[in-house]
């Protein structure tokens, strides 16, 4: 169980400055040229969030995902092993996009204009006179993208040399595994498109010092005179990625729908035994875009995928376990999305704002405060990726 | 259609604000005035629990006409409730922030 809350104790200043105090270069955040050297070396070796596999739940089941910054269109297929596996949608014989629905089932993929046609494991099986192109068929397959699976969420590595993804999550899989979103059947999701840089969107969350005054209604249960930032109690830094324990108010001011809502939710999560994980408080994020909060009545991933330097896709899910059981259940996961929602549409424009202010070229840099750690962490992570990439371009 | 018994107060509102997607109980929420906002929050909202006590008594997937319609109502309160409690005065301009924000999929809309 999730301990009881007690008196608000601040992370200190001196648990992160070994990540250093000095201003962030600001051209990273508009710089087309930066966000080219990210797309190879952040993006293209990371292993990105794509899907749950609840989307894909049966044999030949399949989802069509593009990732812009690659100018990139995915398929993910379970195949007749039980395996789920990724591959861009393409066709091998003159790259025509074979899929168009954004998800569904079938027993194999034709491309529509010479009607090569793939098995659900990628394999092509037949080709219109295939004899005439002197070719194996063995080595006309979809092109594979390394695709994993980790707390019943898919990820897809577009680069060479991918890891294993829990050697790459570390001990946040096994973290993860204890989360709502391990054994989701369902999700409630809503997205958006900002006119701002990934990492100006992503810090955005990472960072409690703006909830009071871009959130003072839909926040007002997240800080309190002790803790009037709502700051967190914890950090933590795990490799590339981090995480941070959220302050328990309490005595939060919650709104009658907010009350009602989480009541009606709470015998559900009883029954599915939701409340036991350690980590019901924990943020986790992933490099280099994804965090999910694990609160068992709300447990929410929201993923920012990149799609020029200063234009971002945005996309949150909120994972639940079974469809919706009763009515009480289905009326709470409707205000509980919404209640999410209206957090989140308020840091739109504010986030727009700053992307205005640092295209237009007036900074030189930017400050992260202490409290604005995770940020500067991404950032220190971004840098020394970007840097690697350009040694070994040099050498 | 009638609403079930002990539920026929908010039977005026069933032409506007029971509506399928949660797309669409949101945009009602953006597109209706304050004050039809406030007059559906006002008739729903003593009698929320009592309808949400009577639709559980049985399966979703068995609801009659009029339980349904009650369940689409309870739905639109969700939404219009964050403006009432939340937003307030802000609501306006909450409402332009909000539109940003698209709902793709929603339990209810299963």
């Amino acid at each position: 169980m999730n301990a009881p809350p007690g008196p608000f104790e601040p992370i200190t200043d001196d648990s992160v400055a070994f990540l250093g105090t000095r201003p962030i270069p600001a051209k990273p955040y508009f710089d087309p040229a930066w966000f080219d050297l990210e797309r190879e070396a952040v993006f293209r070796r990371s292993w990105l969030f794509i899907g749950h596999v609840c989307e894909v739940p049966e044999v030949g089941s399949f989802i069509r995902r593009d990732l812009e910054i690659f100018g990139a269109s995915l398929l993910i297929i379970r195949g007749k092993d039980g395996e789920v596996r990724g591959f861009h949608n393409v066709c091998p014989h003159r790259g025509t996009q074979l899929v168009d629905d954004a998800a569904g089932r079938r027993a194999t993929f034709s491309c529509p204009y010479h009607m090569w046609t793939f098995g659900q494991d990628g394999a092509l099986l037949s080709a219109p006179d295939f004899e005439r192109f002197g070719l194996e068929k063995k080595d006309c397959s979809l092109k594979q993208v390394s695709t994993e699976v980790c707390a019943g969420m898919i990820f897809v590595w577009l680069g060479k040399d991918a890891p294993p993804l829990r050697d790459w999550l570390g001990e946040l899989a096994d973290q993860m595994q204890t989360l709502p979103v391990a054994r989701a059947t369902t999700f409630s999701e809503y997205s958006y498109t900002i006119n701002a840089n990934w990492k100006l969107t992503y810090d955005n969350f990472q960072e409690n010092y703006h909830l009071r005054f871009i959130h003072p209604r839909t926040g007002q249960a997240a800080f309190a005179p002790e803790n009037p930032f709502g700051y967190p109690k914890e950090f933590g830094f795990h490799g590339l990625h981090r995480t941070q324990t959220i302050w328990s108010n309490p005595d939060p001011q919650s709104k009658p729908l907010q009350t009602t809502a989480f009541a009606k939710l709470m015998p559900g999560a009883m029954a599915d035994d939701l409340l036991s994980t350690p980590y019901g408080r924990q943020y986790f994020a992933l490099f280099p875009s994804f965090f999910m909060l694990g609160t068992p009545l709300q447990n929410f991933m929201h993923m920012v995928y990149p799609i020029s330097a200063t234009q971002s896709r945005g996309v949150i899910r909120l994972f639940w376990i079974a469809g919706d059981r009763n009515a009480s259940e289905r009326f709470g996961r409707e205000a509980v999305m919404g209640t999410l929602r209206d957090v989140h549409a308020e840091d739109v424009a504010v986030i727009e704002a700053g992307q205005r202010g640092l295209s237009s070229g007036a900074l030189e840099h930017i400050h992260f405060q202490s409290q604005e750690a995770l940020c500067r962490h991404l950032f220190n992570g971004v840098e020394a990726a970007v840097e690697a990439y350009q040694q070994e371009q040099k050498a | 259609m009638s609403l079930p018994q002990g539920f026929e107060a908010l039977g005026r509102f069933v032409d506007t604000w029971a509506v399928e997607g949660a797309h669409n109980r949101d945009g009602l929420r953006t597109h209706q005035s304050a004050e039809a906002r406030q007059a559906f929050y006002d008739a729903m909202q003593p009698l929320l629990l009592p309808a949400l006590d009577r639709l559980d008594e049985t399966p979703l997937d068995r609801h009659d006409a009029g339980e349904k319609a009650l369940m689409l109502l309870t739905l639109s309160y969700a939404h219009v409730a964050l403006a009432v409690e939340v937003q307030g005065p802000d609501e306006a301009k909450h409402a332009a922030n909000r539109q940003h924000l698209h709902i793709t999929q929603a339990t209810a809309d299963a």
